[in-house]
């Protein structure tokens, strides 16, 4: 029975549980043992879905000492060689995965996509050359197959209920002084925009007209997301940034405007079912991947398709009071 | 202060053409930038130095020699001394032999800090800083969009960082690794008009495994843990768009679309 290691990062639980679907992917259902090292204080419902769960004794371990848990897989993989160790590539995990992998003299796969199987060997895909190719990667030498994989990209559907055995680890000798943290906001719970079935996505040439994008979204039932440009003139929050260092979105709908569709954008959004892209130039890359390419102002296409919207709203209301 | 920059050279993928006949991306050609997040570090750095002159600045890349031109600009932009590592054994190396390249050459020097960006914009693996502070025993941090304070008396560094649920202000102790976000305000300075062929060749070194001393094997193909079996392009679907204008007959057959595919529900 192959041993499998997934890292819960307290700060995507979920995601980080949906991580044994790779070991679904690897091993089989059936083929594989499931250990979750929940360091942190939030574990979700890890505690029924793998066979085991390693907690830290005397307290949680912030997912930011990063050094600290690195030692802690490197201890944990001496005393249950594992087969696989899968980590989340999140802001942590990211830290993370690397030093556990320089400790343990294991290669290292980083925001996997995509697993395959060759004989006994793992393929590991990842984007790379920001999205516009894919590499597939394995891992050489003796080491565990390790990869920090892009979260919601798997899904561990139909699950298996466990009930996991609790072992306790003890970090005292391992801790490692060094990070603080002094403060912590959380953001505003504000809808993810991977969640929206619409997106009306602004770029550099709507970037004095952004406050109309909000009305079309409201029409379309969507939600207002961005261009890397139009982020970094700080017109848009981060967190409605589309592309590959941004969100990887797949709606139903995407309507581009003003955004000529710059590799890392593509990126984004290439599982987006329809594209309507608003440009002044016909020629500009995201055209060749819309389903309607709208030549002209932005401006001008978002007023006149708001104005045909609310038009046929007040017919319709005019005819249902008749 | 003394701050060691980590850079890379990466090609502009912007200008990579896809040869759809043969399924490449075409390379040749392509201009290769300062990757832009360790432009960010290292205008950050240069910030430093504005406002307190005696903080000294080394770059270090592992680069082909023909990274040379590049890397003279550096020093005419106010980086103190350039550190090419260039050995055609390390071609091929994945991060895990190349962070042990660097771990062994920041080994011998002294510093209070290591800037790089988080990602490259080719591999993209964001490996690299953690790998490299691993084998150092520093402290890390990635991420950060801005960097508060950096006072090598107190031996801390306060860095601000977005993650995925929320913004945090670190304290970290130095030395440490600090990974930039891009940040286009920070701009490296243009180089002034009468250093533009300034001869910086004094302040440049360029180090072979020679001068490492490096077992052959831990270099390049032979000393890396990972391999990359396929390379290919992630070809787009090209659909065969519908070419309409802004006009009222543009937007009428918008609509109606819109309306046919269900996206005008009330």
């Amino acid at each position: 029975m192959k041993r499998v290691l997934v890292y819960i990062d307290e700060d995507a639980v979920e995601d980080s549980i949906d991580l044994l679907e790779v070991g679904r992917l690897i091993y089989g259902d059936k083929g594989f043992c499931s250990y979750a090292l929940a360091a942190g204080v939030r574990y979700g419902a890890a505690g029924s879905l793998f066979d085991y769960m390693f907690q830290v004794k005397n307290g949680a371990l912030p997912n930011y000492d990063t050094a600290t848990i690195a030692r802690c897989i490197e201890f944990l993989h001496r005393i249950y060689c594992f087969d696989a160790i899968v980590v989340p590539a999140t802001h942590c995990g990211r830290m993370i995965a690397p030093r556990a992998a320089m400790r343990l003299h294991a290669g290292l796969v980083a925001d996997v996509t995509g697993i395959g199987t060759d004989g006994d060997e793992v393929l590991m895909v990842r984007p790379a050359f920001s999205g516009r190719m894919l590499a597939t990667v394995v891992c050489r030498g003796s080491g565990p197959v390790m990869m920090s994989v892009r979260p919601r990209v798997f899904t561990y559907e139909e699950p298996v209920l466990k009930s996991a055995e609790i072992i306790d680890v003890d970090v005292q000798d391992m801790k490692t002084p060094g990070i603080q943290l002094i403060e912590r906001r959380e953001k505003s719970e504000a809808r993810d925009i991977r969640t929206s079935e619409v997106l009306i996505s602004g770029g550099g040439g709507v970037i004095r007209d952004f406050h109309l994008l909000e009305r079309l979204a409201e029409a379309l039932h969507g939600m207002v997301a961005a261009s890397r440009k139009v982020v970094d003139m700080g017109k848009a929050p981060r967190a409605i940034q589309v592309g590959q260092s941004g969100k990887i979105v797949s709606p139903r709908l995407y309507i581009a405007l003003g955004i000529s569709g710059s590799a890392q954008h593509v990126a984004g959004i290439r599982d987006a079912e329809y594209i309507i892209s608003v440009n002044t130039n016909r020629q500009a890359p995201i055209c060749s991947m819309s389903d309607i390419v709208v030549e002209g102002d932005s401006r001008a296409f978002v007023e006149g398709l708001l104005n045909r919207i609310e038009a046929s709203n007040t017919q319709n209301s005019g005819d249902q009071k008749r | 202060m003394r701050i060691l920059c980590l850079l890379k050279w990466v090609p502009d993928v912007d200008q990579l053409r896809y040869d759809r006949e043969r399924n490449i991306l075409i390379r040749e050609n392509a201009r290769l930038m300062l990757n832009p997040e360790d432009a960010t570090a290292m205008a950050t750095a240069l910030g430093l130095k504005r406002d307190a002159p005696d903080t000294y600045i080394e770059a270090v890349s592992m680069a082909p020699r023909g990274a040379m031109p590049h890397l003279e600009d550096l020093v005419r932009r106010g980086i103190d001394h350039v550190t090419l590592i260039s050995d055609p054994r390390h071609a091929g190396s994945d991060t895990w032999a190349t962070s042990r390249v660097l771990a062994r050459y920041l080994g011998t020097r002294d510093f209070d800090c290591v800037f790089c960006g988080t990602h490259t914009l080719d591999g993209g693996t964001g490996q690299v800083p953690a790998q490299l502070a691993e084998v150092l025993g520093l402290p890390l941090m990635v991420g950060i969009c801005a960097l508060v304070k950096l006072i090598s008396q107190e031996g801390q560094a306060v860095v601000d960082v977005e993650g995925e649920t929320a913004m945090m202000r670190f304290s970290i102790a130095l030395p440490a690794v600090l990974g930039f976000q891009y940040s286009p305000e920070r701009k490296l300075p243009y180089i002034q008009y009468e250093d533009l062929n300034r001869d910086v060749s004094s302040r440049i070194t360029v180090l072979g495994n020679d001068k490492l001393g490096m077992d052959e094997s831990e270099l390049g193909l032979k000393g890396s843990l990972t391999q990359v079996r396929r390379l290919e392009v992630d070809a787009l679907e090209a659909k065969d768009p519908v070419l309409l204008r802004v006009d009222q007959d543009g937007i009428d057959k918008v609509y109606h679309w819109l309306e046919q595919k269900g996206f005008l529900q009330p």
